[in-house]
């Protein structure tokens, strides 16, 4: 087993250091594994890493000082003063290997003076987590894109030049990580190491049976849990036990969570994206006003999923060389408002985001401007029974409006820029006007239904 | 930089003759003031004794670490004091303390002179150590056996 302490005493000259000794000792003669911090006069040395603390059963604080125990969220935590390491270090490691494992969700403090609670995180710390790491993979997949567009918005199909590099690595390769990594690091913050790769495999998979960032978070969940499961229910022999964290774990963990994506998620996403793509060709010839409406919510139902990959297709198939299409500038104008609305959300309502989002607003101004829908998904992520519909009601104002407008446009992707292009947009004024107002109901919705997040919750995020 | 810098052989009494715990502090104390190693002798006393009153710095298995870190002190310093019969220090496991370490450091210090002082806490940790201490015959041997 192993175990991490920290060891402090007031003057930091002697006893710090024989406490760890102490310990270090004892654990060598009871064929236990510990890793000692001290911190002491000369400041902290041997420190505990992330992933020593992650792979300790334990910590052990042998302390008179007051020991920071922010590092040791959702671990057990043994405190002791830095004599009872001295006296019997023996019985302390004992002690650290009998005790019980309280939930890992719930950090306890052990200690002798007093008991207490860390406040309980759940499943949204774990979401958080996932969110937190995808936004830098957003953010820096969907700007590069939004420049490959600045050099002309079909400058990327080219290849060998630097726009057509710029869409390999911002479009094909850095969203491609996006939903992976979402997925990992939820299943990583439940299950912690053996989490990722059946998270990050799941995540793949949802990107690629369409299932998008939605089917990423369940794939996520999904990994995290099946970890967990897995590590409560096999018991090996102690001559096994290596074998766990190595090759039982990630393979049992991902074949399972690799089979439940395409066999229970995957074939729904086929059928939903199936038979969306049908009711639309049957819509057609609709009043152009409810297409307008449908096509805004589908594009932003869930954003890289079954429905708005079917809204966009449908758009696309409007398209006729040279010539222009009220559908597609709907579909264009309605995938834009996402990351607008939630931009200008972050700046309109500064306490319903926390800093994180706050500075990935400024992001969203860019990707939605260049109709990057990608944008809003860590926002959609990090809270979709509020954003989702939000960003639905104001898609579906711009496509109504769009259609009602009568704008039309030329081209199936570049946003802003394909405004600039002479004869590219039909009645550009008026479409500008309706992704503005789109904009604005998006935000004013995610005002609405949005609470503050509390200062806690801000600490989650960077834990 | 070696424990030598710290602790030399006028700093070493093999045979206290104090009796009590009191006694013993101030024994060493006089030790080192008398070789120079402080400003103010009652300043750093009352460091230590504040530190002792903390809790007992006797710390079991016949070893006891009184320490301070204070502004009477010159330079920093180790006292190295034996007691065969054995000196009540209140010690953590009852018993009687027979190897002393007087240890003073100045407010301000190097981080080379408590790293020693660190590594010499971890080494009074074993058991042969303490035992090859109690036996060594001459205040070269202990250096010696310190320095290791």
């Amino acid at each position: 087993m192993k175990f991490v302490a920290i060891t402090s005493c007031p003057t930091g000259i002697a006893h710090t250091y024989m406490a760890a000794e102490a310990l270090e000792m004892a654990a060598k003669e009871m064929g236990e594994e510990i890793k000692v911090e001290t911190q002491g006069s000369v400041g902290a040395e041997n420190q505990l890493t992330e992933k020593d603390i992650r792979e300790a059963r334990v910590v052990i604080i042998a302390a008179d000082t007051n020991v920071s125990k922010e590092r040791f969220a959702g671990k057990t935590i043994i405190e002791v003063g830095v004599k009872d390491a001295i006296k019997d270090p023996k019985g302390l490691i004992q002690r650290a290997k009998d005790v019980k494992l309280e939930d890992k969700n719930n950090s306890k403090v052990i200690s002798n003076i007093e008991e207490k609670k860390v406040e309980k995180k759940g499943p949204y710390k774990h979401l958080m987590t996932g969110v937190s790491y995808m936004i830098p993979f957003v953010a820096a997949g969907g700007i590069l894109i939004a420049i490959s567009f600045a050099f002309g918005i079909l400058a990327f199909k080219e290849p060998g030049t630097i726009p057509a590099a710029l869409m390999t690595i911002g479009g094909d390769n850095a969203f491609k990580l996006m939903i992976p990594i979402l997925a990992g690091f939820i299943a990583f913050s439940i299950a912690d190491r053996p989490g990722l790769v059946p998270g990050m495999v799941g995540g793949m998979l949802a990107a690629t049976v369409g299932a998008g960032f939605l089917g990423g978070i369940a794939a996520g969940f999904l990994a995290g849990y099946t970890v967990e499961f897995l590590k409560k229910t096999i018991k090996l022999p102690k001559s096994l036990q290596g074998l766990m964290p190595v090759i039982i774990l990630p393979v049992l963990s991902t074949l399972v969570v690799g089979l439940v994506m395409i066999f229970v998620i995957g074939k729904p996403m086929t059928m939903i994206n199936v038979g969306m793509t049908n009711w639309l060709k049957n819509l057609s010839g609709a009043n152009s006003a409810i297409l307008g409406i449908i096509i805004g919510l589908m594009m932003a139902a869930d954003m890289g999923g079954p429905i708005n990959k079917a809204a966009y297709a449908f758009g696309v198939g409007t398209l006729v060389a040279g010539q222009t299409s009220m559908v597609m500038a709907a579909v264009m104008a309605a995938g834009m408002t996402p990351p607008l609305g939630i931009a200008l959300a972050t700046v309109l309502g500064k306490r319903k985001f926390t800093l994180e989002e706050r500075e990935a607003g400024k992001a969203a101004w860019a990707l939605g401007a260049a109709f990057i829908t990608e944008g809003a998904i860590p926002f959609a992520a990090a809270d979709p029974i509020r954003m989702i519909p939000s960003l639905m009601v104001g898609s579906a104002t711009t496509g109504l409006l769009s259609m009602v407008f009568k704008a039309a446009i030329i081209a199936p992707h570049g946003g802003i820029f394909v405004l600039f292009i002479p004869n590219a947009v039909t009645n550009v004024g008026l479409y500008i006007v309706s992704i503005v107002a789109g904009t604005i109901v998006t935000s004013l919705m995610i005002l609405l239904l949005k609470k503050d997040v509390t200062v806690k919750e801000d600490a989650n995020i960077r834990a | 930089m070696n424990i030598t810098e710290l602790l030399s052989v006028k700093l070493i009494k093999l045979e206290l003759n104090s009796k009590t715990k009191e006694d013993v502090i101030n024994e060493m104390v006089n030790i080192l003031d008398e070789n120079g190693k402080l400003l103010d002798k009652d300043i750093y006393l009352k460091a230590v004794l504040d530190r002792e009153k903390e809790f007992s710095t006797g710390i079991g298995m016949g070893i006891a670490i009184p320490h301070g870190k204070s502004s009477g002190v010159k330079e920093p310093a180790l006292i190295f004091g034996r007691s065969v019969d054995g000196i009540d220090y209140q010690s953590m496991d009852d018993e009687l303390a027979h190897i002393f370490f007087l240890i003073a450091v100045p407010e301000e210090s190097s981080n080379e002179h408590l790293k020693i002082l660190s590594q010499i806490s971890r080494k009074l940790m074993h058991k042969e150590l303490r035992d090859s201490l109690m036996k060594a015959s001459s205040a070269e041997e202990i250096i010696t056996l310190l320095d290791q």
